[in-house]
């Protein structure tokens, strides 16, 4: 099994790089830097001068990969290249346009994207899998009928209404909680309550719906039958039969999100003012911040395939049939 | 009064009626066969019994009275203490029915705790039907088990209730033969030593002949003949009984026509006046399409439902009826294909690198001849490895070694004018999304499609249909059509057979043989069936674990066979005279990717010795043609 | 009057021949008619594709776009205006042209603030069309029921090109990896881990700034700002199929490989048929029912997501009225005193409508083609 996990580490190492590679050629390739600050500083009335000036700025003066001025080491790491694409890789990611170092801003923004994110998928995978029981229970009812309806009713609301009418109810009508903004240490909770419950809200209605089909499908194996056939009683099948079946894609699946969770959300962020990684990048994209968008995109990668990995590894340990063959 | 009682039960699903109106009586301590073709409602009838019909099925009319209670009127909880209680149940697939995430032993505590409240005789219970080490047993997960040994472990669930009755649906269906028999042997000692009653479903004549006291013969959802077993075998009522005897190949003398019935088993939700047999039954009356036959005693307890009249003394059962096709056997002619040392590895990658750590070897050296004209059928069990050499003969998988030889030249890849391949699934076999003519012009598309069809005993005018519309009878014979097309000198038949029914099988049969005669093909026959390789082969090769422990002429193996294995394979069939034979082996065959040192078979040879541990036993001659690899063939 | 054949439109038109195309093919094939059968049989069914086809005409005839003619110079010379029309615009004349002042409520008669009067001081002075504004008008007093049909036709091409263009991407990988194994699957399947595992917002955010500098850089590439609208629109279609191919094609590839040992495809290989024709003749027709589940199901997340994108700001060309768009504008009104709240309703309303008409289809598509989803 240890070979197994090492063996999708090193898996995981090419596409790491090959992201890499894809947010290079997307930010260095299609565009010449020229052309970017050509576009940051208003198409009219820039001048030579400004576009060196803003390159030099940022480290776009460089040749892409091969600088020729330089010698011995400094041909290949005094570029482009090595400066902005290799140098992610040992979580150096520059200096953002507002002059502050992003690594830091990263570390410091962390926090309160956990702290909406991590409630949002704990209370919403419980809530969904909750859901999707109760509708598997009562399966071929009205009951079961009325839940799916609504479940497709409320996948098909955008998720913009769900804050905005969430904001509006909560907020202005009712003046529960502050609109939006946030707080350190525990009185963020009353920031934090709305967009947590907003965003299970919205996520529910698909993944509730989701869950339920996998919970059908694993009722018509053969082995429920042969539960059935030992004169289990329906709620016996159901939780101890079906429920184990059914959780091991539903946990594995939801695991590779668990690290991603540290990106939070652009969305909800942006909305609430929470001032987490979400809203960073919504301020980056706004503002064309390059270096921020490409920081982002790289990290948000990276945990996505520690994601990936996390999926194997639970599914060693759930699953019997993997972990003891 | 009877431990189970069933009168006029009628299972509807929708609009279909799969069961109409079966009655039968079980007594304690017998056993009960519903015996019938696929489709006929037997399986049905049996969830009926357990109420676990599948989802829009209900029981329509009629009641069961199973141990003084009926059980039609008992609510679902009630019914859950009768269910693994006093009526067990065992299924077909062990490999599926058994929930892969918890262990064995749960899973039979699981049926304890419910009916007894005493959870510790997991062990006892895994002792009790032939597991060995069972407490080690009892904490594995299903998969770490053969399906034999699932098997056990489902009828050790089955027994935790203490049933007073026993339906076993298809049980042995999906094991091998050796494995099949151990399981037959197991049911049928603790039915005896528990007293059980059992209500075996089967399609098999030689498990019936085994197992049964009293046969229920099931038609297109009507029983339609009750008789003991004896009775049954000697003297069978019913028409449709008489040609499911005569259709069995087992039963045919060698290389004369089965006799067959006409057309197929017919589909849920065709409507019937009259006897449901009418359509295909060589003896019908007129009234027959008429009127629906009535009960008629045909001999002491056993009941026919059909409108003939026959006595039980005008039944010669006619073994061998139909008429002689004879097929010339003479001298050997030279060999068309000759397999030298052929071999099929495949790499078991483990570790960082996945570099391969080991090898299954599927096949490992197998040599063989076939002469124009002739079938040679390559027996074995699932696992042995026949179907890949079939693969590599044809060129459809590459071998690791070996060389392939078409008489002087040799062979590499495909060679589609020579050789083709009829396959075992009918379903799986022809695209759906093409329509008939297009599948047969295939390989060749400038082909005279009727022509073929005809050929194959098909009409020309379904060239146009789609092969949904067709039985899988039918389909096997547009598959047969598809090769035809090339005009190969060799088919290899890859168990072309074991997907039909009884009935259907020997159309199939009938049609091999023929086309063997009028084109001059060379069979490869790859099949588990030894009735059907007796009735069509002239020469048998054994396969056991990747290699070949015995062969020769048909004659020489099935009646005189030397190498224990094929002794043993030879006991384990069914036999529809009832006759056991003692020679039994233990135990599941061995993993192909870690064969045991010596002789292959040695951990399951009632033989095996000191230096069969140790060396492989060579080839040795028996005759001319007959040869086996082992040290006491002589 | 000129016609203007915009880049979108030719696409949309190629997409809905490609469907009435497929359909009557579909139609014809006797394995798939018991499917259809069951579709047709289900009311919500039916329902929901009558919704869609509504919605997909209001799209079409908001597709054949033209330049109308100026009155002549004189000089007598022709020229054409350098608005781009629809002939919805022109079907909807009343509703385009009867504009307020500003903010109005729906059906109102009165414009919504008061205003200084000349005559009798502060009042809510009168519209100059009441009554006949059903969602009433925005800011500058553009009608929101005329919005919000313009917005349907950016909704239907974002839900549909987007699949378009990346379906022979994912048909062709999906296909080619799962039928010829060894090196080619290893590629192709690092290909879509790698892309796969960069955020979809975040690949999508970084193309569309990319590509904005692209535009905004080449200004001459466009006459009118209708086709740089235009070019920007499909550009999204086409960053959005790229980051969404890697589900399709990794779908079809665990079905070719199913497919591959089926007993029909080794028959065809014994008969020595090439690859290239098993693949167009055994493979293709078998998997083209999860292509065109995967196109329904894929439909509705486009639809909210150009809505999400567009709010975000990396989304359709501002001036492209679109769901996204009006929300964005719409929710800003939600805060003023007191609330105007029918631009957004109108948003809702009909979104709502048309994704759930298309979640409610695809669903009734699925249990009727894709075996394993029946219950
Ligand atoms: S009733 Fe008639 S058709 Fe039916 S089996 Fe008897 S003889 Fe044949
Ligand atoms: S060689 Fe030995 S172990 Fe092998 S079959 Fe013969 S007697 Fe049995």
């Amino acid at each position: 099994m240890l070979a197994y996990l090492i063996r999708r580490l090193l898996y995981a190492l090419p596409i790491l790089i090959g992201v890499n590679v894809i947010t290079f050629a997307l930010f260095f390739i299609v565009n010449t830097p020229d052309d970017m600050a050509r576009m940051q500083l208003g198409v009219k009335r820039v001048t030579p001068e400004a576009i060196e000036k803003w390159k030099t700025e940022r480290g776009y003066d460089k040749p892409l990969f091969w600088n020729t001025q330089a010698s011995g080491a400094g041909q290949v790491t005094d570029t482009i290249f090595f400066g902005k694409s290799v140098k992610m890789f040992a979580l150096d990611f520059g200096r953002a346009d507002d002059g502050r170092d992003i690594a830091r801003e990263i570390t410091l923004r962390m926090g309160p994207s956990l702290a909406v994110a991590v409630p949002v998928f704990v209370l919403g995978l419980f809530a969904a899998i909750s859901f999707a029981l109760l509708l598997v229970y009562f399966r071929a009812t009205y009951l079961d009928f009325a839940g799916v309806v609504l479940c497709v009713a409320m996948m098909s609301v955008s998720g913009l209404f769900y804050i905005i009418g969430g904001q509006w109810l909560v907020s202005k009508i009712w003046h529960l909680v502050p609109i939006s903004g946030y707080a350190e240490g525990l009185s963020a909770a009353k920031f934090i309550i709305l967009p947590v419950i907003i965003s299970v809200l919205a996520g529910i209605g698909s993944a509730a719906r989701w869950y339920r089909t996998i919970f059908l499908e694993e009722y018509t194996r053969d082995y429920v039958r042969t539960a059935r056939a030992k004169g289990l009683s329906e709620r016996f099948v159901l939780f101890r039969h079906v429920l184990r079946n059914a959780l091991i894609p539903i946990l594995t699946g939801a695991v590779v999100v668990i690290p991603t969770l540290f990106m939070g959300s652009l969305l909800i962020e942006a909305f609430f003012g929470i001032p987490g990684l979400g809203s960073y990048t919504i301020d980056a994209i706004n503002a064309q911040d390059f270096a921020v968008v490409r920081a982002m995109v790289f990290i948000g990668s990276a945990l996505y395939i520690v994601g990936l990995l996390l999926t194997d590894i639970s599914y060693t340990l759930v699953d019997p049939r993997i972990r003891l063959s | 009064m009877s431990l189970l009682s069933v009168r006029d039960l009628s299972v509807s699903i929708g609009a279909l009626r799969p069961v109409d109106g079966v009655s039968f009586e079980l007594e304690r301590g017998e056993t009960l066969a519903l015996l019938g073709e696929s489709g006929c409602g037997k399986s049905m009838t049996a969830l009926a019994l357990m109420r676990l019909l599948p989802a829009g099925g209900r029981i329509a009319q009629g009641t069961i009275h199973f141990a003084d209670e009926d059980l039609c009127r008992l609510t679902e909880a009630q019914m859950r203490h009768v269910r693994g209680g006093k009526l067990g149940m065992i299924f077909q697939e062990p490999a599926t029915s058994l929930n892969p995430v918890m262990t064995v032993g749960e899973q039979i505590a699981e049926a304890l705790r419910f009916h007894t409240g005493d959870t510790r005789r997991v062990v006892e219970l895994l002792a009790a039907v032939g597991i060995p080490d069972p407490e080690r047993r009892a904490r594995e997960y299903p998969f770490q088990m053969s399906g034999g040994m699932k098997q056990r472990a489902m009828i050790a669930m089955a027994l935790a209730g203490a049933p007073e009755l026993l339906i076993a649906d298809e049980p042995t269906t999906a094991l091998d033969v050796t494995i099949q028999a151990q399981v037959l042997d197991l049911l049928d000692g603790l039915r005896r030593e528990r007293g059980m009653a059992m209500l075996l479903i089967t399609h098999d004549l030689g498990v019936v002949a085994r197992m049964a006291d009293h046969i229920g013969l099931m038609y297109a959802g009507h029983l339609v003949e009750m008789a003991p077993r004896a009775a049954f075998f000697a003297a069978p009522g019913h028409p449709y009984a008489r040609r499911l005897f005569e259709a069995l190949p087992e039963m045919a003398q060698e290389k004369r026509r089965l006799a067959t019935i006409p057309g197929s088993v017919p589909p849920l939700g065709t409507t019937f006046t009259g006897c449901r047999f009418a359509d295909r039954c060589s003896e019908v009356l007129p009234v027959c399409h008429r009127e629906l036959p009535p009960w008629r005693e045909h001999g002491p307890a056993h009941q026919v439902r059909c409108h003939l009249e026959v006595r039980v003394e005008q039944i010669v059962r006619k073994v061998g009826a139909g008429e002689t096709a004879s097929v010339g056997v003479p001298a050997p002619p030279p060999a068309l294909l000759t397999v030298r040392e052929l071999k099929v590895h495949f790499p078991i990658r483990r570790g960082i690198l996945q570099r391969a750590v080991g090898y299954v070897r599927a096949v490992d050296g197998v040599d063989l001849t076939l002469p124009a004209g002739r079938t040679l059928a390559l027996v074995g069990e699932s696992g042995c490895g026949k179907t890949t050499v079939g693969k590599a003969i044809l060129g459809l998988q590459a071998p690791t070694a070996g060389e392939i030889h078409w008489q002087a030249e040799k062979l590499q890849g495909l060679a589609p004018e020579r050789m083709q391949m009829v396959f075992q699934d009918p379903f799986g076999s022809l695209n759906p999304r093409m329509r008939i003519c297009e599948i047969v012009a295939e390989g060749r598309p400038s082909v005279d499609v009727a022509r073929i069809l005809e050929q194959v005993g098909l009409s020309a005018s379904m060239a146009d249909r789609y092969p949904h519309e067709f039985s899988g009878g039918q389909r096997q014979r547009i598959a047969i059509a598809r090769v035809l097309a090339v005009a190969p000198q060799v088919l290899i038949c890859d168990e072309p057979t074991s997907a039909l029914d009884v009935s259907v099988q020997a159309q199939i049969l009938n049609l091999l043989a023929e086309l063997q005669q009028t084109l001059g093909l060379s069979y490869l026959f790859i099949t588990h069936n030894i009735g059907v390789v007796n009735h069509l082969a002239h020469e048998v090769a054994v396969m056991y674990l990747g290699r070949i422990v015995e062969r020769g002429t048909v004659a020489e193996v099935l009646r005189a066979p030397r190498h224990p294995y094929t002794q043993a394979l030879l006991a384990a069939v069914p036999r529809i005279d009832g006759r056991r034979m003692d020679v039994k082996v233990a135990g599941d065959p061995p993993s192909p990717s870690n064969p045991p040192a010596g002789c292959h078979f040695h951990p399951r040879c009632p033989r095996a010795e000191a230096r069969c541990r140790e060396a492989y036993p060579p080839v040795v001659s028996v005759s001319a043609t007959q040869s086996a690899c082992c040290f006491f063939a002589k | 009057m000129k016609f203007v054949l915009l880049w979108s439109d030719a696409l949309f038109f190629l997409l809905i021949a490609a469907m009435i195309a497929g359909g009557v093919w579909a139609s014809r094939q006797p394995h798939l008619r018991a499917s259809w059968r069951k579709v047709g049989q289900s009311r919500v069914a039916i329902g929901s594709a009558a919704v869609l086809a509504v919605f997909f005409a209001i799209a079409f005839v908001d597709s054949l776009h033209y330049r109308p003619q100026l009155p002549a110079t004189p000089q007598g010379e022709v020229r054409y205006s350098t608005e781009v029309l629809s002939a919805l615009d022109a079907l909807l004349l009343p509703l385009r042209t009867q504009t307020e002042k500003t903010y109005s409520a729906p059906l109102a008669t009165h414009l919504f603030a008061k205003e200084t009067l000349d005559d009798a001081g502060r009042d809510f002075p009168p519209l100059r069309y009441p009554g006949t504004h059903l969602f009433g008008t925005d800011k500058v007093g553009q009608d929101v029921l005329y919005l919000t049909l313009k917005s349907i036709r950016t909704a239907l091409l974002i839900g549909t090109l987007t699949t378009l263009i990346m379906l022979p991407a994912a048909i062709g990988l999906g296909l080619l990896a799962g039928y010829v194994g060894g090196w080619v699957d290893d590629v192709i399947q690092y290909l879509y881990t790698t892309l796969n595992s960069i955020p979809g917002v975040l690949l999508i955010a970084a193309s569309v700034l990319m590509m904005q500098v692209v535009i905004d850089t080449h200004p001459e590439w466009f006459a009118t700002s209708a086709e740089r609208a235009d070019a920007r629109l499909l550009a999204l279609c086409a960053i959005l199929g790229i980051t969404s191919w890697t589900g399709l094609c990794r779908l079809l590839r665990g079905e070719t490989l199913k497919l591959r040992e089926l007993e029909y495809v080794q028959a065809a290989r014994a008969l020595g048929v090439s690859s290239a024709l098993i693949l167009w003749r055994h493979i293709l027709p078998n998997v083209m029912h999860i292509v065109m589940i995967a196109m329904v199901m894929d439909f509705s997340g486009l639809v909210l997501a150009e809505a999400v994108l567009s709010y975000v700001g990396i989304g359709v060309d501002p001036n492209t009225i679109s769901f996204g768009t009006m929300i964005n504008t719409a929710r800003m009104e939600l805060a003023r005193e007191p609330m105007v709240w029918w631009s957004l309703a109108a948003a809702f309303i009909f979104m709502f409508v048309l994704v759930l008409a298309a979640n409610l289809f695809a669903d009734a598509l699925r249990d009727a083609f894709d075996p394993r989803a029946s219950r």
